[in-house]
């Protein structure tokens, strides 16, 4: 149901990935390549799309990600001859919890997220660059990331491709079968594993998510496909509560025409 | 010398370009730059008639733009067009502002130094990705107008997926009709992208069934992530796709215009001399009225 013809999915970001960049008066792409499989799509994207010497990427290491991620994140820039740099976030996060001790484990994984964001953005300043998110379409509908963390980005190449559709891609871009074998995880602590925390299997979740989104399927055709009413509800909740991560803070209305709600321009205005 | 004793809408061929290319949102000045670069090699290469893609003038999600940079009946730009009309046959496409603060989207034919016909698109997409309506006024007829020796017709993206637009061509005996589109590539899947069979089916359609000869012209390009698709063709008159330029990237389609091809296809199975418009008027006024 969500296979796609590759070669013209990988034509379209490409030409994409070019345009956006180019349209904008830059040359270069920095991209966060953090061991996993999005990141390493999106650098393989960026390289086929605007060569190596404009191709850059940071590998952001904290003290407890997984040895594994990091020697992921430097096989793929070696296999698609990314340059890079390692830079450890971990003295400026620990700087801050040692101030203000965390309470949780998810507000460690959000500085980080937010750290390794603040890292990227500098670097593009440094590198005359613009950052290519790396958030696929599933985490983005069920808001599976960390507002002005992961998800900030100057654009988002793969944000339209589900995530067992970002396998398929980059197993057709050649990406390390160490990578694509592993289980998805945003690496915020240990053992932790995106499905794990969705309770459901991508595969699973991105069938659901296509009915529900893409065909417009309402409930009780989707159960009849044979899901449990009860998670499809709860990925719809999923969905409703996270749009405030898809859409631009709320302005209060007082003029004719108001940022964000009727002053109507797309971000390629004028280019 | 037998050629010669032949009518004029037998031997006549049109040479001519569609320009799969891509438009600055809301930047006049730079898409009057290429289409003059455009329209300035077309001359060169011998093409007697050069067609641009939906509003090639300003580009696509216009919003807020639109009221900014509508082009109004008389302005300046149409001298330019009338002026390289004197070499090459022209159409583009523009948002025109025809009255205060009226626009439509509009295809606009410019020849012998003349702008000739305007097109005002009338199925303005209103859903999804598409606010049109919040735009533009719909025009509302289809007339038909002359290239050369050949009645011509266009139709703007969205028309060309209503077949009983073109049927108000065919009727009126159009033998070279023209869509031009800015039609974004969407539904992907194992086959490819669901947007580009749409277009290409209705190809298809009008050549072999209004046996009209017909040049899609599609622009590419990206506005906020929103990609055009290009894959413009040529079908000729009775024989289907025959030409396409590529999906995605820029591109140049050229193609010779056979009035003899609709004549050969109408012998072949004549479709037009067995329409009854006159039976479909009277169903439309029974059903209608009912």
């Amino acid at each position: 149901m969500l296979k796609i013809r590759c070669d013209l999915v990988e034509k379209i970001l490409v030409t994409a990935i070019r345009d956006s960049i180019h349209k904008n008066g830059y040359k270069n792409a920095i991209i966060g390549v953090s061991g996993g499989l999005d990141s390493a799509l999106v650098a393989a994207l960026c390289q086929k799309a605007l060569g190596s010497r404009h191709t850059f990427a940071l590998l952001l290491p904290y003290r407890i990600s997984s040895p594994a991620s990091l020697e992921h994140g430097k096989m793929v820039c070696a296999k698609f001859k990314v340059p890079y740099e390692v830079i450890d976030i971990s003295p400026a996060v620990d700087a801050y919890f040692d101030r203000f001790p965390a309470e949780n484990r998810l507000q460690i994984g959000n500085k980080c997220a937010r750290e390794r964001m603040s890292v990227l953005y500098d670097f593009s300043v440094r590198r005359k660059a613009l950052v290519a998110g790396t958030s696929n379409k599933s985490e983005l509908l069920v808001g599976y990331s960390t507002q002005f963390g992961d998800s900030a980005a100057a654009f988002l190449p793969i944000g339209d491709l589900y995530k067992t559709q970002v396998f398929e891609l980059a197993r057709h871009l050649g990406v390390p079968e160490a990578i694509i074998a592993k289980m998805p995880s945003a690496d915020l602590w240990p053992g932790q594993t995106d499905e794990g925390e969705f309770g459901i299997t991508y595969k699973d979740l991105d069938i659901i998510l296509h009915l529900m989104i893409d065909k417009r399927w309402d409930e009780g055709e989707i159960v009849e496909r044979g899901y449990r009413l009860s998670l499809i509800r709860r990925i719809k909740k999923m969905i409703i509560n996270s749009q405030f991560k898809r859409t631009m803070p709320p302005v209060v209305k007082l003029h004719a025409r108001t940022v964000g709600i009727d002053f109507r321009y797309l971000r390629d205005w004028n280019k | 010398m037998i050629v010669s004793c032949l009518p004029v809408w037998y031997i006549s061929v049109m040479k001519v370009r569609a320009i799969q290319f891509s438009p600055a949102l809301g930047n006049i000045e730079k898409n009057m730059g290429l289409h003059v670069s455009h329209i300035s090699r077309a001359i060169a290469d011998g093409r007697e008639l050069i067609v641009f893609p939906e509003l090639s003038i300003s580009g696509y999600h216009l919003k807020d733009i639109a009221c900014e940079i509508a082009l109004k009946k008389d302005g300046s730009q149409w001298r330019e067009f009338e002026n390289l009309s004197k070499k090459i046959d022209i159409i583009i496409g523009a948002p025109l502002e025809e009255d205060a603060g009226i626009i439509y989207n509009t295809a606009l034919y410019f020849s012998r130094g003349k702008w000739r016909h305007t097109h005002r698109k009338v199925q303005l997409p209103n859903y999804g990705m598409f606010e049109e309506r919040m735009i533009f006024k719909p025009g509302d007829e289809f007339r038909t107008f002359k290239i050369g020796t050949m009645t011509a017709g266009i139709l703007i993206c969205r028309e060309i997926l209503f077949p009983m637009l073109a049927y108000l061509y065919f009727i009126q005996k159009t033998d070279f009709l023209i869509g031009i589109s800015n039609s974004p590539q969407r539904g992907i899947g194992k086959d490819g992208i669901s947007s580009f069979q749409l277009w290409e089916t209705m190809g298809y359609v009008f050549s072999q069934f209004y046996q009209q000869n017909y040049l899609f012209v599609n622009r590419v390009g990206f506005e906020d992530g929103i990609g055009f698709g290009g894959g413009s063709f040529f079908a000729r008159a009775g024989q289907g796709i025959c030409q396409k330029a590529k999906y995605v990237d820029e591109d140049v389609l050229d193609a010779e215009i056979r009035p003899a091809d609709v004549r050969r296809a109408r012998l072949s199975s004549n479709y037009l001399r067995d329409e009854q418009p006159q039976l479909v008027l009277r169903e439309l006024q029974r059903i209608l009225n009912a």
